[in-house]
């Protein structure tokens, strides 16, 4: 299974403490110690082409709700965070390819309708907050019926100069997954899964008017890492997929930000490659622009590009045995690349703060830098649309 | 020489000629980098929930939410 690297958030988590110290008391309506979030996102993937699919083309749709506290306590000689996030998943999922008599693949898709819900808690205690170098403590734990993580994680942001911020931290998950239906299905009845991870960034100000920030991560995983609800058509026989014991990903990261408080706004881009020992390697650009009108009216309108190279043992199916120890039909692992544009429209009134907003995702084989390669016949199109509110008091 | 270590350099010699080309900036020229939209996540919240999604269907991402955020990837 694919799931969220705690380092990974860490290394962004940290950047927020990377920029001079002034930068965090400035929210965009109030100035106040504590502040309250709440934000709401309706999910819902495209149907897939009956034409193409046996089973309920009707994908994958999730509800979440997300409520976020950011604090001081002890006097002010502590900033603490938590995170309590609920989501309600449903619809049927990729299963695995056959081909058809043309050799061109046919997806199917789980006959059972998914009906599941994840509760996620975390928290994050910063030493110091205020001062221009300091350490933070984070932990977390993820629950969903076949599926448990607990992480923990330390982060220290370090000021070398007025202009220059180190950053550096570690993390380490464990995960546990007990498949559902695991005797009726013939899957692994437990398994467990480990990840190590460490990152360190540099942040400059470069001038009055912009900031940059280059960081490089390492995850390493070892365990269980097959998908144990994926099949695989191999040769003649329908077969669970089987994936290496274990991944070593490394990861580099370029952030750019820039002021134009002339006509009100900024302007965001992110740039992230990562490779990993599967052989699958991805390219991440974003780039928002953020603009004021005056009165509390912002919108924030960006773009994502996002481009993989297939992990070596993906493939749809295999028509004869080739003796691969590794074989996956997980689309997650394939050749594509993807389209992403969203707007996001705020409104701040006194110390509240008002906020909508909705992207649309297109993914494609021919999207990619490198579109070669089996084709991927499971990829995702959605929607997601959210909205949220946030408070600010003393 | 492996992409990976390609892009490490490259992201280390972007940054060094960053350094290099910095002007110092006093402190009470620091407003506008301490504008809302100047942080690295402006809605971390918001955030969480998109690099969760992100995360849940590509192989290989951004960023994400909260650590630990489980699975939900069917």
């Amino acid at each position: 299974m694919i799931r969220p690297s705690a380092s990974l958030s860490a290394l962004l988590g940290a950047a927020a403490a990377l920029l001079p110290a002034t930068q965090a008391a400035a929210a965009p309506s109030d100035d106040a110690t504590t502040r309250a979030s709440y934000r709401f996102s309706d999910y819902d993937e495209d149907s897939l082409a009956p034409t193409s699919v046996i089973g309920d083309g009707k994908r994958y749709r999730v509800l979440s709700q997300a409520f976020d506290l950011d604090t001081r306590v002890g006097d002010g000689k502590y900033g603490l965070k938590l995170d309590a996030t609920h989501e309600v998943m449903s619809g049927s999922s990729p299963w695995y390819v056959l081909p058809d008599a043309q050799q061109r693949p046919i997806q199917v898709l789980s006959g059972a309708t998914i009906r599941d819900h994840r509760s996620a808690l975390s928290a994050a205690l910063t030493v110091d907050p205020s001062a221009r170098s300091n350490t933070t403590f984070n932990v977390s734990y993820s629950a969903e019926r076949d599926y448990r993580a607990l992480s923990a994680g330390v982060e220290r942001s370090q000021s070398l100069s007025d202009a220059l911020t180190l950053g550096y931290g570690g993390s380490f998950s464990h995960d546990v997954i007990e498949p559902t239906d695991a005797a009726l299905y013939d899957r692994i009845a437990r398994a467990t899964k480990n990840t190590a991870s460490g990152f360190a960034s540099l942040a400059w100000v470069l001038d009055r008017a912009s900031v940059l920030q280059a960081g490089v991560q390492l995850n390493a995983e070892h365990g269980y890492l097959t998908d144990p609800y994926k099949l695989y058509s191999y040769a003649d026989a329908i077969v669970p997929e089987h994936r290496p014991g274990q991944r070593l990903e490394g990861a580099a990261l370029l952030r750019y930000r820039r002021s134009f408080a002339q006509i009100d706004a900024a302007l965001h881009v992110d740039y992230r490659f990562a490779q990993d020992s599967w052989g699958l390697h991805s390219h991440t650009l974003e780039v928002a622009w953020y603009q004021g009108f005056g009165s509390g009216w912002r919108v924030v309108p960006a773009l994502r590009y996002y481009s993989q190279a297939a992990a070596r043992f993906y493939s749809p199916f295999a028509l004869v045995a080739d003796g691969r120890i590794n074989y996956s039909s997980d689309y997650r692992l394939g050749t594509f690349g993807a389209f992403s544009t969203s707007v996001n429209l705020r409104k701040a009134i006194g110390r509240w703060e008002l906020s909508i907003g909705a992207e649309r995702y297109h993914s494609a084989h021919g999207l990619a830098l490198d579109g070669t390669g089996a084709g991927v016949p499971a990829l995702v199109d959605f929607t997601r649309a959210y909205a949220g509110v946030d408070f600010g008091f003393d | 020489m492996p992409r990976f270590t390609r892009a490490i350099l490259t992201a280390v010699l972007l940054a060094a000629l960053a350094a290099c080309t910095t002007t110092p900036v006093q402190p009470w020229e620091r407003g506008r980098l301490a504008r809302w939209d100047m942080r690295w996540d402006p809605d971390p919240a918001q955030a969480a929930l998109a690099e969760h999604t992100y995360f849940s269907k590509e192989g290989s991402s951004g960023r994400v939410g909260a650590a630990g955020g489980g699975c939900g990837c069917n």
